[in-house]
């Protein structure tokens, strides 16, 4: 998170070592209907190594990595493990076999399992009989202590109880629960973590590199893949276009991703012109009326007011969802907590509490707004259609309104929550750490959309883990142990002046 | 739900204790409720404080806590068994005829009923039916065939049978010790082995279990097959206390055992189960009866009584769990 480079230098393997390929695809293509995904991919990741990978959403990055962990087949080209020959059938058991663990991005726990017993599923060491809970419960505490020192998860509670960075702690954890690593791929493992477990993690990655394990980092955090890459490989549009040593800059790899990372001018265009009002000049202007407030125990109070982009900035799972929270269900009894009547909702969790995945992308859209496009209790077909037309044109959605929603990447899918909690005319639209993994150039065209919107008088509170994206923002709450302990606005709302009091000890104080 | 900065890695047994409360809770109204109505029916009927009080009163629970045990092995993979009790009805009914006359021959009934529940696993799995179409088709299969071989409440279990039936320890209530063998039973299944954690891993997140390897079809067929087992089990406990068979004799186990596993902490979503919770709900379910019939109250309402209680220890479920989590 920080812009500073951590100070683990980077070791690379030793150059009397002639680095083999652990793992090497060649050529390998891979098609869903008429979706290209892959195009013909050549990749090796060597021994000892962490293979930074980077791309936009619909890249390729997640089939590559299906592919290379034997989940799927490629429709042509090989892949090869090591020694293995080349026409040994490479299936996920073989996979298993052979030492190749993978991390999900969409965190894969089953919530009900306490964490040990999720530990002990995907562990394929023999462990018979009598006892075995004991011995997994010792496995999964022997890495947790050994990666994240000072974890505090208790391993018998239940995965779904956890915090979310906790319970990514516990998927990296299990996954390391092996003897015979030698290949990790990890898909956004810092997504939901806070600074030092992430500096914890890649500190560990570090010493399985020195024993001979390959890495495969796949992460949108350009600055922690510089940081802790020996190479990096730049995917676009099913491709490998470049791999790179690690001395390359962000600005670099964006421009080989064929992103920028600007406000997207087009699509704020767009957006004012098909909402046909004028732009407000300057929407930090508070003179719209207060629109949300909610009491905190610390010295300062939380307000929203109209027209208005908050941040909920701080280190991850330090009280922004419980706010958030607490501003879409305040309770019947609350006193507390003063919202409007309409307010919308997006989560950070897309896979389980955000999309329908029966629908199309036209129904999951307008699903809040029918209210909008409904006349006495009926819902008018047309004004729906002419709803999602509308902003999917405006998000450019590919795939269209028709388009079953699970046809869509992830980028895509994350426009159609967000496009759905717009459309359902809100005064209130609170923001769930909405740009997990998610592309730089759908980001863009996020941030313009939000800037338009507050322009017509919402008033949007936002929570994100990357500071970087505070900088959107109006005005910003710092929060820290359950507390906000800052209130940063305009120019003062720097990265590392959010870091900055992220770590602050002393109680906040209103700035 | 905020971590703190410095915890011992090892739980230690206050934090284990905690934790085991905590995912225990849900039962808790079930005890309560329990403890309450045995102390209205102790006041009522102070001769139920000995053994063999204790062992009329606790009899009837005895046939219904195995089924629930069966029933909360069933929907902690996320199904529902509509047949189980039809087939306890029809498993009394073999031990009154077949069991009796050639027991080689009820013995491989018993095992072909087996058999079938695997099948119905296999099926629901492989075919994506869901369970409660399944298993409520089956449920006919066993009333007909009940019907068949004794289409009146008759026959006679053999003597085995009836002797553990008679088993009346002067010590100890003997339904207590059954019912606290069936709970260890459904623990271990449920809660230690290894089976037992695929089972609500199936339950709570089917792609997970998948993706990490597993047989999802082996997993449930298991499942199917272990609480089949307890189904007979509980036929068999019925048929050793009644001595004869009747198709009809347990028709309305098949809500009590969801009921009970609902009472007890469980849900309809699969991914839990809570052994000791299931049993607590059996037997409240089964001393709700009792203290009817206890305190007067005319037969035609107790159905609705009996109701009444169960929803408000589940109102009540739903209010202490929005606490604990808050």
């Amino acid at each position: 998170m920080s812009t500073s480079a951590p100070n683990t230098a980077v070791s690379y393997p030793s150059p009397n070592v002639v680095a083999q390929p652990t793992i090497r695809a060649t050529a390998v293509s891979k098609s869903y209907g008429n979706t290209h995904a892959l195009n013909g991919v050549d990749l090796e990741v060597l021994s000892g190594e962490i293979l930074g990978l980077v791309g936009h959403n619909g890249a390729g990055k997640s089939t590559l990595m299906r592919l290379l962990a034997g989940r799927e087949r490629p429709d042509a080209g090989t892949v090869r493990f090591r020694d293995l020959p080349v026409d040994h059938s490479w299936t996920g058991p073989a996979a298993e076999a052979a030492g190749v663990r993978m991390v999900y991005q969409e965190l894969a726990l089953c919530s009900d399992l306490t964490v040990t017993e999720n530990a002990w599923l995907s562990d394929r060491r023999k462990s018979s009989g009598v006892g075995w809970r004991r011995r997994a419960e010792r496995r999964i505490i022997d890495v947790l202590d050994t990666v994240f020192p000072g974890h505090g998860i208790a391993v018998i509670e239940r995965a779904g109880d956890l915090p979310m960075a906790q319970r990514q702690m516990v998927e990296i954890a299990r996954a390391l629960c092996t003897e015979n690593l030698r290949l990790l791929i990890l898909d956004e493992p810092t997504e939901s973590l806070g600074v030092d477990a992430a500096d914890q993690l890649y500190a560990h990655l570090g010493t399985l590199t020195e024993r001979g394990v390959s890495v495969l980092l796949i992460s949108h955090r350009m600055h922690e893949v510089i940081a802790h890459s020996h190479r990096i490989a730049v995917m676009k549009d099913g491709r490998v276009v470049s791999v790179t040593q690690a001395e390359v800059t962000e600005d670099e790899l964006l421009v080989a991703m064929g992103g920028e990372v600007r406000p997207d001018a087009a699509t704020l265009d767009r957006v004012v012109s098909a909402e046909s009002a004028g732009p407000s000049a300057d929407t930090a202007d508070r003179s719209g009326t207060r629109v949300a407030a909610v009491a905190n125990s610390g010295a300062t109070q939380f307000e929203a007011y109209s027209g208005e982009i908050i941040g909920l900035a701080g280190l991850a799972g330090q009280g922004q969802e419980e706010l958030l929270q607490k501003l879409w269900a305040p309770g019947t009894f609350s006193r507390a907590t003063q919202v409007p009547r309409h307010r919308a909702y997006v989560p950070g969790d897309r896979q389980t509490s955000g999309i329908l995945p029966l629908w199309s992308v036209a129904e999951n859209l307008t699903i809040a707004a029918s209210r909008a496009i409904s006349r006495f209790g009926f819902v008018n077909t047309r004004l729906k259609r002419e709803l999602a037309d509308h902003w999917v044109s405006t998000l450019k959605v590919r795939g269209g309104a028709k388009a079953p929603i699970t046809a869509l990447s992830g980028g895509n899918q994350q426009k159609v929550l967000i496009a759905r909690a717009f459309a359902a005319n809100a005064e209130l639209v609170l923001l769930d750490d909405p740009f997990r993994g998610v592309d730089v150039a759908t980001k863009n065209e996020l941030y313009a959309l939000m800037k338009a919107e507050a322009a017509l008088g919402r008033s949007i509170v936002w929570y994100s883990t990357e500071n970087k994206e505070m900088a959107h923002c109006d005005r910003v709450y710092v929060f820290r142990a359950g507390r906000i302990v800052s209130e940063l606005r305009g120019s003062t709302i720097t990265e590392e002046r959010i870091i900055a009091d992220s770590f602050d000890d002393r109680t906040g104080e209103v700035r | 739900m905020t971590s703190s900065t410095i915890t011992p890695t090892l739980p230690d047994a206050r934090t284990r204790l905690k934790v085991t409360a905590v995912h225990g809770s849900p039962a808790l109204l079930s005890l309560i409720a329990m403890v309450v109505i045995f102390a209205v029916a102790v006041a009522n009927q102070p001769g139920i404080l000995s053994v063999p009080g204790l062992t009329l009163m606790l009899m009837s629970a005895v046939p219904l806590v195995l089924a629930t045990q069966a029933q909360m092995l069933i929907m902690s993979v996320g199904d529902i068994d509509l047949g189980i009790g039809y087939l306890v009805g029809f498993v009394t009914v073999i031990a009154a005829t077949v069991l009796q006359s050639s027991p080689l021959l009820g013995i491989l009934i018993l095992g072909v009923i087996v058999i079938a529940y695997a099948a119905l696993g296999a099926i629901i799995q492989k075919r994506n039916v869901p369970s409660i179409i399944v298993t409520l088709g089956m449920s006919f299969v066993w009333l007909g065939l009940g019907l068949q071989f004794l289409p009146t409440p008759g026959g006679e279990a053999p003597a085995w049978l009836a002797a553990i039936g008679r088993w009346r320890p002067d010590w100890v209530p003997a339904p207590l010790v059954f019912i606290l063998v069936a709970t260890l039973l459904g623990w271990l299944i449920a809660r230690r082995s290894r089976l037992g954690t695929r089972m609500r891993a199936l339950g709570s997140s089917p792609a997970t279990l998948e993706k990490l390897g597993w047989s999802l079809t082996r997993t449930r067929v298991l499942t199917y097959v272990i609480a089949a087992a307890l189904i007979i089990a509980a036929g068999l406990m019925l048929a050793s206390q009644t001595r004869s068979g009747d198709i009809n004799s347990a028709s309305n186990f098949t809500l009590m055992t969801i009921a009970a596993v609902i009472l007890g902490g469980g849900n309809f979503s699969g991914g839990r189960a809570l052994p000791l919770g299931a049993t607590l709900g059996a037997v409240t379910l089964g001393l709700i009866t009792v203290l009817l019939s206890l305190i007067n109250l005319s037969s035609s309402l107790q159905s609705a009584a009996q109701g009444l209680i169960v929803l408000a220890v589940l109102a009540g479920r739903v209010i202490t769990e929005r606490a604990i989590r808050s």
